[in-house]
């Protein structure tokens, strides 16, 4: 009898959830602000499910299949043309997107995504080097990681396009090339760097570059205005002067969507400069919302790290989708590289 | 037959091995400061951890799939063994050793194609069946593994006088057999449990929209580096089941001493 | 007898059958197809996936991983049959032993990792400790080497060498180690020629799990080996995610499903069938 009443309200609970109006979002963890979703389902009347990944490929091992579930993910810029390819993304409707004129004009018609037809640009980053405050001469450049009085305490990423962008930018290349003597000299200069290096790690380098064990490293910009936020001052960014990479994340709806209206108003709501700048104040990310950062205070508004000048700014290239041939040569080389 | 003098000290520096990273968790969940120094005793990790709802039901969630996953593979696994011991099947031998040289990203990618491809056309999602089935498929052969290694130490002549007695050979495997195994299933049983609480990638790869686990959140949380709150429930779990395993182990002390 | 053996081995079979063998069978034909423009799994048919595995760097990367498993494997049949053999000789503390074994790894492996590497770090407890001690005087580098990577190995899967010994010692005949014992052996020749040789399935079986766990792994290598070494289980995940290359993936693991049980099947042998 017992176990027959646990069975019942257990297909209860199945029921009741699938019944609620609602909306399945697939989002990278820690992206929006901790009211951002409440706010909406207050608003709306609507059940948010927020589900997170921890990379581009998880969210799109996802979704591959068209039957997941989810209705609005953000996939990176350099996943938008692929996901079309592919048949995943829905396009846009803009009548039901009067917000979308907010956008920084840098990102009213992307080169990702000309005339927005498949995403609404969301948040953009670079990645950089983060290197303690007392280093003199301060290094400037990514050349600046191959010296040999860093050896031991620099670190890298630990992701074949950054490792490979770093050196391809070092030696004055394309970040997203796809030529094959570029790419192996590339290679050399990775394979000489190695030995200096303490070790290829992400996020988690914030912790040991505040605590002091590392001299630089070359690290998300996410990453270095979270450890800069707790270092008071010791630690500090630069854009590397030979050029660096730049991603945005963009929101879009996914094809299977059957609840693409109630996406659309999500997408809306995530426009309004007040939310926005919630996100972008709480993320230590810079929005790709024009009257959201306005509404920024001024030691973030004009924070050159979060928002750089133009001669900085285009100094940066986006990171591109890569050919099949290209991507399966840089992973070789980044085995290569990863077993030296 | 008692330990020599020798071994308990072996042991104790053993387990103290195990538990040193605990200990340092359990330290740092009261930490005041987000940060790996000490800067004072608060309780601040553990009211987040419990304002957090989305925590509360990735934990239940992962207990339920854990606990399903571990009755069910123990089930499955211990009358595979017995019935392996018997009389050996190579198919399912061959079958259960490659499903433990299978790297984990294979199966989760594997068993996705498999569930996006057949429930394409039942139109079913992805949801907490496919994360239990998926459990349950890659307990089994752990469970099996470690109750073959025991079954190889009996005798069957045991059985077959039970038999001869007129005991049937279902009344023989359950009044005679089963009962010697219980202990080789029982810690198979908590093998099996904490692989399918701990398991992160197959489970994130099948997990669909209303079937978030602990570890996935976990993971999220704890990717970014040393996460107090992250230790604070880490802590929070290791107590309340530790705790749950002494009062069982009481209450069987008391029931042996009558 | 069939009869029960049948359903006995009904469920397990139905399990491996449908949710390990047929996609293990979708896993083989990823891996005879070729990758699509922007990931996926795409027609025509090809042995170009296997072809590419003549490269020597894959067969250097397996032998590393296979060194680093073996002595993970080692190292934690050293730690792990005297704790089984004094867990089995406690009486009726046993089940508290065992599951003080068991404890740690309620926590998430990625929670337990952070902690080996806050132990380990240049500022961390063991260097602060040993430098306020004044054994010595600049900090030694444990974190991000080999050194580190084992340790995590055999932290990581010592519970697989000592569950399945303990259930072989458990109930291990006593009368045999008394009557050894009578004989005049020596608690060592005891060990060796009557213990040891009676646990030798649950040895067995322990070693295969840790084997089998520490060769695949991928978290270790990245997280306190700090990425600057490559395992087999890193190659595989990598063509799942950043190379997005499902097919070179599929064939690559299934080689190395195929090397593993090559190396697994002589061992199987000498135990006399330990499954």
């Amino acid at each position: 009898m017992r176990r027959r009443a646990f069975l019942l309200s257990l297909a209860g609970l199945g029921c009741s959830r699938s019944k609620d109006r609602r909306l399945n979002v697939l989002n990278w963890s820690e992206y929006v602000a901790p009211e951002t979703i409440p706010d909406f389902e207050r608003e709306f009347g609507v059940k948010v499910r927020y589900g997170v990944y921890e990379s581009a490929e998880e969210m799109l091992a996802r979704v591959m299949s068209g039957n997941s579930g989810w209705d609005v993910v953000f996939p990176p810029n350099y996943f938008i043309r692929p996901m079309v390819e592919l048949g995943l993304l829905a396009p846009l409707d803009h009548s039901q997107l009067p917000g979308a004129g907010v956008l920084d004009p840098r990102f009213q018609s992307p080169p990702w995504d000309v005339g927005l037809r498949y995403a609404i640009p969301y948040m953009w980053g670079a990645t950089g080097i983060l290197y303690q405050s007392t280093l003199d001469p301060a290094p400037q450049a990514w050349a600046d990681l191959w010296k040999p009085s860093f050896s031991g305490r620099i670190t890298m990423l630990d992701d074949p396009a950054e490792v490979i962008g770093a050196c391809l930018k070092k030696l004055g290349y394309a970040l997203n090339s796809e030529d094959s003597l570029q790419l192996s000299r590339a290679q050399a200069e990775a394979e000489r760097q190695k030995p200096m290096l303490r070790a290829y790690v992400n996020e988690i380098v914030r912790d040991q570059l505040v605590a002091g064990e590392l001299l630089a490293a070359q690290v998300w910009r996410s990453t270095a205005m979270r450890a800069m936020e707790a270092a008071d001052g010791k630690l500090r960014f630069v854009y590397p002067r030979e050029g660096y990479p730049l991603y945005a994340d963009n929101i879009a709806i996914l094809r299977e969507s059957k609840r693409t209206r109630l996406a659309h108003s999500f997408i809306n709501y995530l426009m309004r400069p007040a939310v926005a700048a919630r996100i972008a104040l709480t993320k230590l990310e810079s929005t790709c919302n024009a009257p959201a950062r306005a509404l920024l205070p001024a030691s973030m508004r004009n924070n050159v790290t979060l928002y750089p000048p133009e001669e900085t700014l285009a100094r940066g290239e986006w990171f591109q989708p890569l050919s099949a041939n290209a991507q399966r040569l840089r992973d070789r080389i980044w085995t290569a590289i990863k077993s030296a | 037959m008692r330990n020599s003098r020798w071994l308990p000290v072996y042991a104790a520096a053993l387990y103290g091995f195990l538990h040193l990273p605990l200990a340092v968790l359990a330290v740092f969940s009261f930490n005041s400061s987000r940060f790996t120094r000490w800067e004072g005793f608060s309780f601040i990790w553990y009211k987040a951890a419990f304002a957090d709802a989305q925590l509360a039901e990735a934990t239940v969630n992962s207990l339920l799939i854990a606990l399903s996953a571990t009755l069910l593979a123990a089930a499955a696994g211990t009358l595979c063994a017995y019935g392996l011991w018997k009389r050996d099947s190579p198919w399912i031998t061959a079958s259960l050793y490659l499903s433990l040289v299978t790297p984990e990203i294979v199966m989760g990618i594997s068993l996705l194609a498999l569930y996006q491809w057949i429930f394409r056309y039942l139109a079913i999602q992805l949801g907490m069946h496919t994360v239990i089935l998926a459990h349950v498929m890659f307990c089994t052969a752990y469970v099996v593994t470690v109750v073959s290694a025991r079954l190889r130490s009996f005798d069957a002549s045991l059985e077959e006088a039970a038999m001869d007695l007129g005991a049937t050979e279902w009344q023989a495997f359950v009044r005679v057999t089963l009962p010697r195994l219980a202990p080789a299933v029982a810690s198979a049983a908590l093998l099996v449990f904490i692989v399918s609480f701990d398991d992160y990638v197959i489970t994130s790869l099948v997990a669909g929209v209303d079937s978030e686990t602990l570890p996935m959140v976990i993971y999220a949380m704890a990717r970014k580096g040393f996460n107090p709150s992250v230790n604070a429930i880490s802590t929070l779990i290791v107590v309340a089941l530790g705790g749950l395993i002494l009062v069982s182990n009481r209450i069987e002390g008391r029931e042996a001493e009558r | 007898m069939n009869r029960l053996r049948i359903w006995c081995l009904t469920p397990a079979g139905a399990l491996l059958g449908g949710l390990f063998l047929i996609p293990l069978g979708i896993t083989l034909a990823y891996s005879l197809m070729t990758r699509g423009p922007y990931g996926g799994v795409f027609s025509p048919f090809t042995w170009e996936n296997y072809s590419r595995l003549a490269d020597p760097l894959y067969a250097a990367i397996l032998w590393r991983s296979a060194l680093y498993a073996v002595t993970a494997t080692t190292i934690c049949l050293f730690m792990g049959f005297p704790l089984a053999l004094f867990i089995a000789r406690s009486g009726r503390r046993r089940n508290l032993y065992l599951s003080l074994v068991i404890v740690p790894f309620w926590t998430s492996f990625l929670v337990r990792t952070y902690a080996w590497m806050f132990l380990l770090r240049d500022t961390g407890l063991i260097n602060s400790m040993l430098l306020a001690a004044g054994v010595i005087h600049q900090p030694l580098t444990l974190l991000y080497t080999p050194f580190a990577v084992i340790l995590g190995l055999v932290y990581g899967y010592l519970p697989f060498m000592v569950l399945p010994i303990f259930a072989t010692l458990e109930r291990l005949d006593k009368s045999l180690v008394e009557a050894s014992a009578d004989l005049g052996a020596a608690p060592r020749a005891t060990l060796r020629h009557v213990i040891i040789p009676l646990a030798r399935p649950g040895i067995m079986a322990g070693s295969i799990l840790v084997f089998i766990s520490s060769l695949g792994a991928y978290l270790t290598p990245d997280l306190l080996g700090g990425g600057k070494t490559i395992m087999i289980g890193n190659l595989v995940q990598n063509q799942f995610t950043s190379a997005r290359d499902w097919p070179f993936g599929a064939a690559l693991s299934l080689i190395l499903m195929l090397v593993v049980m090559g190396m697994l099947l002589p061992l199987r042998r000498q135990s006399g069938g330990m499954l």
